[in-house]
């Protein structure tokens, strides 16, 4: 199998937190890969880590062959990322804030452009970003993270704050960019019924382990499997929660 | 140079240019205006009317420099941690530690602006009201490299406290407790007082002659370095959480 990021083992420590915890998650080139899980249960820090952000404490990643942190600059070019909240300058207007990210990717020009087409904003482009909208924002975010059409695509939560024909337009851009851009996207949700729209691929998580990883397939035949109705992941997968946290209950009462 | 052009794009609608330039207009004018109405007492001092011209205008200049550092050096990072910038630039392929320098260039440029213009009001008001054949200009380009010198401890150093708090107060507070800290012990003897970059920008202030001190400006050399090395890989450390 042709994979772009594979990660082994990989742990985060904080003093008495483990919030990730021997993760080892293989992304399939070309593929959507929807990182699902609670709040908190640490696809954030994953993510974090894959971008460079924080170390791991323990295991390791390679992306597209390539290692952290010796290979940091190589693989942030390849990667376009939106992490957590949108960033961006606020004193700069959508388009400005587009140009230094296209300035330091060494991009043309007209990928300012074309990055704020995708996401809709034409219009908004030349006011100040302070005084977009939360939807505005995460759509600029998103603008970013496309800009220059990288081969990887990192999305933390790219519907968050969004209307429902916001979400519904993101969810369809998400979707169709396999195809358009060649490009392998990791987008983690906590809401099994939007991922499930969009991967090919998941990897459930809960408290920092990885509780399932396959293909949306796989996980309806589990979800047969358990007894419970194939068109109805969402109950599977809270009840995987459920379970682990469970488990996890019982293992501390012990 | 690419990430300087980057950084000046920054910059726009900051106000940290036009905050640097205006302190060294208003020195300018504040130059001219002193002179203008205090020409006779000044001249009438019991000092060479070079220290006259140099040292009993320098003090309101210099606390005018120091607050446009202060005020320019909180802005120059304020507005990376304002809408979480700095977040997206730690994703990009480009270098941290090369984003600091090009800030401290720039803050030292602008501030080297400043005080040339306000040496070049000095230099005018030397030609023009001095004793006949007491203006030198060697001594006062002499005079704005040591007061240029002098200042830069104090950029360097709140350069790197400004890149380390993410609200903008805290690097304000220090540099303001840093002037009146400054201000009381300026005029003291112990030479470990040095150590404090806003006594060494006080230094040529509370001089009663333009000489240029070696000791001060090689400390002011040595705390600039310091505090730009320290300020620099402390930005490589990425503070993400």
């Amino acid at each position: 199998m042709d994979y772009i990021i594979t990660t082994e083992k990989l742990t985060k420590r904080y003093k008495n937190f483990t919030s990730v915890k021997n993760v080892s998650l293989h992304i399939r080139k070309g593929s959507i890969y929807g990182f699902l899980g609670p709040n908190g249960a640490g696809k954030s820090t994953t993510m974090k880590m894959l971008l460079g952000l924080t170390a791991p404490t323990k295991g390791s990643f390679t992306i597209d062959g390539k290692h952290f942190p010796e290979d940091r600059l190589t693989i942030l070019k390849e990667i376009g990322s939106f992490i957590e909240s949108p960033s961006f300058y606020a004193n700069l207007t959508g388009r400005e804030n587009l140009d230094i990210i296209r300035k330091i990717l060494q991009l043309p020009p007209k990928s300012v452009d074309e990055a704020l087409d995708l996401v809709g904003l034409t219009e908004f482009g030349d006011r100040l970003a302070k005084k977009y909208s939360l939807g505005m924002k995460q759509r600029l975010g998103l603008a970013g993270a496309l800009l220059g059409q990288p081969p990887i695509l990192v999305l933390d939560e790219p519907t968050n704050g969004l209307d429902p024909s916001g979400i519904h337009e993101i969810r369809n851009l998400v979707k169709s960019l396999p195809a358009l851009y060649d490009c392998t996207v990791l987008i983690s949700s906590h809401m099994l019924s939007e991922i499930e729209l969009m991967a090919d691929d998941i990897g459930v998580l809960n408290h920092g382990r990885l509780l399932f990883e396959g293909s949306l397939d796989s996980l309806r035949q589990n979800a047969l499997q358990a007894g419970f109705a194939a068109d109805n992941l969402e109950e599977l997968f809270l009840s995987m929660i459920e379970k682990d946290n469970a488990a996890r209950k019982q293992r501390a009462q012990l | 140079m690419s990430m300087l052009a980057i950084e000046l794009q920054k910059e726009k609608r900051t106000g940290i240019i036009p905050v640097l330039l205006a302190v060294g207009v208003l020195g300018a004018a504040y130059a001219f205006l002193n002179f203008l109405v205090r020409k006779d007492t000044l001249l009438n001092l019991p000092l060479a009317p070079m220290d006259v011209l140099l040292t009993q205008l320098y003090g309101m200049i210099m606390i005018l420099n120091m607050f446009g550092i202060i005020v320019a050096a909180c802005m120059i990072y304020n507005m990376e941690f304002k809408g979480n910038a700095v977040k997206k630039i730690y994703m990009l392929p480009t270098s941290v530690a090369g984003m600091y320098l090009c800030k401290f260039f720039i803050l030292t440029f602008f501030l080297l602006v400043a005080i040339i213009i306000q040496n070049t009001a000095l230099a005018q008001i030397g030609i023009k009201d001095l004793p006949a054949g007491t203006f030198e200009m060697g001594e006062l380009i002499v005079f704005t490299a040591y007061s240029f010198l002098t200042s830069m401890p104090v950029l360097s150093f709140m350069l790197l406290i400004s890149s380390r708090f993410e609200n903008m107060w805290v690097p304000l507070g220090v540099g303001v407790a840093g002037f009146l800290s400054g201000m009381a012990l300026a005029t003291a003897k112990a030479p470990l007082l040095m150590v404090h970059p806003f006594v060494v920008m006080l230094k040529p202030a509370v001089a009663m002659s333009a000489q240029w001190d070696n000791a001060v400006a090689l400390v002011a050399v040595a705390e600039t370095l310091v505090f730009l090395v320290a300020g620099v890989w402390m930005s490589k450390q990425l503070r993400y959480e």
